[in-house]
C-alpha cells in the first residue's frame, strides 16, 4: 500500500515540514482542539529523537530523553508565547535534555560509557548500513569519518528549522560565531570523504 | 545553497538509517495524555477545608478561611485568607524555598504572585473574592489546585 507520506516522499519534497504542522496543531491544539496535540507530538517525535541522537544516546536512553521533553511541554508549554516558535522550544528543551543526560552519564559510569562505546557503534553501523542504498550507504559513511563534534553539529543543525546559534553555541562549548564556519568545514569534511569514496557532491 | 542540499541529503540518509523505533509516537502520544491528564487532576489536591468543618461553622466569629493542600511529590502548603490577606506556609518541600513561587490566580486570569521565606512562610494582599486557585512553582515546575469558592 502507498500511503500518503510514502507518495509524497517519493516525489522527494514533503508537502509540510515537521516544524510548520508542529506550529499549526499546537496552535490548534491552543485554540481547544483536544486532537491536536496528537499530531504535534507525531510531528515533532522522530525530529526529538534525532536530535536526542545526535549526542550519541544509545536507542533506549534516547527514548528516555525524548520523554522527558514531551513532559517537559506538557508542564511549561504556556510559557511558549509565538506558536511559530512551539518546534524550536522543543527542541531546544531536547537538547538540553540529552546534553544533561550526557553530563550525567559520564559521571556515573564514566568505564562502562568507553566500553559502550566501542562496541555500538560498530553494530549500528552494521544495522544502518543494510536498510541504506548506495548513496546513503556512502553518506553514511562519510559521515561516520568525520570527527564527532562534526557529526553532532551536523545532525542536530539538520534537524533544525531555524538553528539558533547563540544556544547551540553553549551546549556545543564552541563560540557562536564559530558556528556558521565550522558547519561549513564540517560539511567540507563530509564532501572530502565522499570524494575519497569516489561519489562527490 | 550546496551546504543546504547536502545537509538535506544528511536529513534523509539518518532518517532512514537510525529510524525511532516502531511505536516511538504513538508511546508519546500516551505519555503526554497521561501527563495533561495528571495536570488537570488538580496535581495541588485540597485536603482540608475549613469552610467544611461544623466546628468552623459553630464558632462562627473566625474570619479566615483556612486550606491545607498535598502535592503528589510529598510536600504541602497552608493557607490561610482573611480579608484582602492570604498567608500560609510550604511545608515539607526539599528543594530550594528561594525558588519557589505561590500564586493566587482568580477566574479573570488577575494573579497575585509570592516568593516564600527561608522557612516558607508567604503573604499577599489581593482582593480574593469569587473563584480563586493556587499556584506553586519553582524552576522546574509547577502545581495547580482547582477552583475554590471563596
Amino acid at each position: 500500500m502507498v500511503t500518503m507520506s510514502d507518495h509524497r516522499r517519493a516525489e522527494g519534497e514533503l508537502e509540510q515540514s515537521p516544524w510548520e504542522t508542529a506550529s499549526g496543531a499546537f496552535t490548534a491544539w491552543r485554540a481547544g482542539d483536544a486532537a491536536a496535540v496528537d499530531d504535534l507530538v507525531t510531528a515533532m517525535t522522530p525530529v526529538l529523537w534525532h536530535v536526542v541522537r545526535a549526542y550519541g544516546h544509545d536507542r533506549q536512553s534516547a527514548e528516555d530523553v525524548v520523554a522527558t521533553t514531551w513532559l517537559g511541554f506538557v508542564r511549561l508549554h504556556h510559557t511558549i508565547q509565538d506558536p511559530r516558535a512551539v518546534a524550536a522550544w522543543l527542541i531546544t528543551s531536547a537538547r538540553r535534555g540529552a546534553a544533561e543526560h550526557a553530563r550525567k552519564a559520564r559521571r556515573a559510569s564514566p568505564v562502562e560509557d568507553e566500553k559502550l562505546a566501542a562496541v555500538l557503534p560498530d553494530e549500528e553501523s552494521a544495522e544502518a548500513l543494510a536498510v541504506l542504498d548506495d548513496d546513503a550507504a556512502r553518506l553514511w559513511r562519510a559521515v561516520a569519518s568525520v570527527d564527532e563534534r562534526c557529526r553532532k553539529l551536523l545532525r542536530v543543525i539538520a534537524f533544525m528549522e531555524r538553528p539558533d546559534y547563540q544556544s547551540l553555541s553553549q551546549e556545543l562549548d564552541m563560540p557562536v560565531g564559530s558556528i556558521g564556519p565550522t558547519r561549513a568545514r564540517c560539511l567540507a569534511k563530509v564532501r572530502t570523504a565522499l570524494t575519497n569514496e569516489g561519489g562527490g557532491r | 545553497m550546496k551546504d543546504d542540499s547536502l545537509l538535506d541529503d544528511l536529513r534523509e540518509m539518518w532518517l532512514l538509517a537510525d529510524p525511532p523505533p516502531p511505536g516511538l509516537a504513538a508511546g508519546m502520544i500516551a505519555t503526554v495524555a497521561a501527563a495533561d491528564l495528571d495536570s488537570e487532576w488538580e496535581l495541588l489536591v485540597l485536603v482540608r477545608d475549613s469552610a467544611d468543618e461544623p466546628a468552623a461553622q459553630v464558632r462562627g466569629l473566625a474570619s479566615a478561611r483556612i486550606l491545607y493542600f498535598t502535592a503528589a511529590e510529598g510536600w504541602s502548603l497552608d493557607a490561610e485568607i482573611d480579608g484582602d490577606q492570604v498567608r500560609g506556609q510550604l511545608l515539607d518541600f526539599d528543594g530550594d524555598m528561594g525558588s519557589v513561587e505561590v500564586a493566587v490566580e482568580a477566574r479573570d486570569g488577575e494573579s497575585v504572585t509570592s516568593g516564600l521565606d527561608e522557612v516558607g512562610f508567604f503573604a499577599i494582599t489581593a482582593e480574593v473574592s469569587g473563584e480563586i486557585r493556587f499556584t506553586v512553582s519553582n524552576g522546574t515546575g509547577s502545581a495547580s489546585s482547582r477552583w475554590i469558592e471563596v
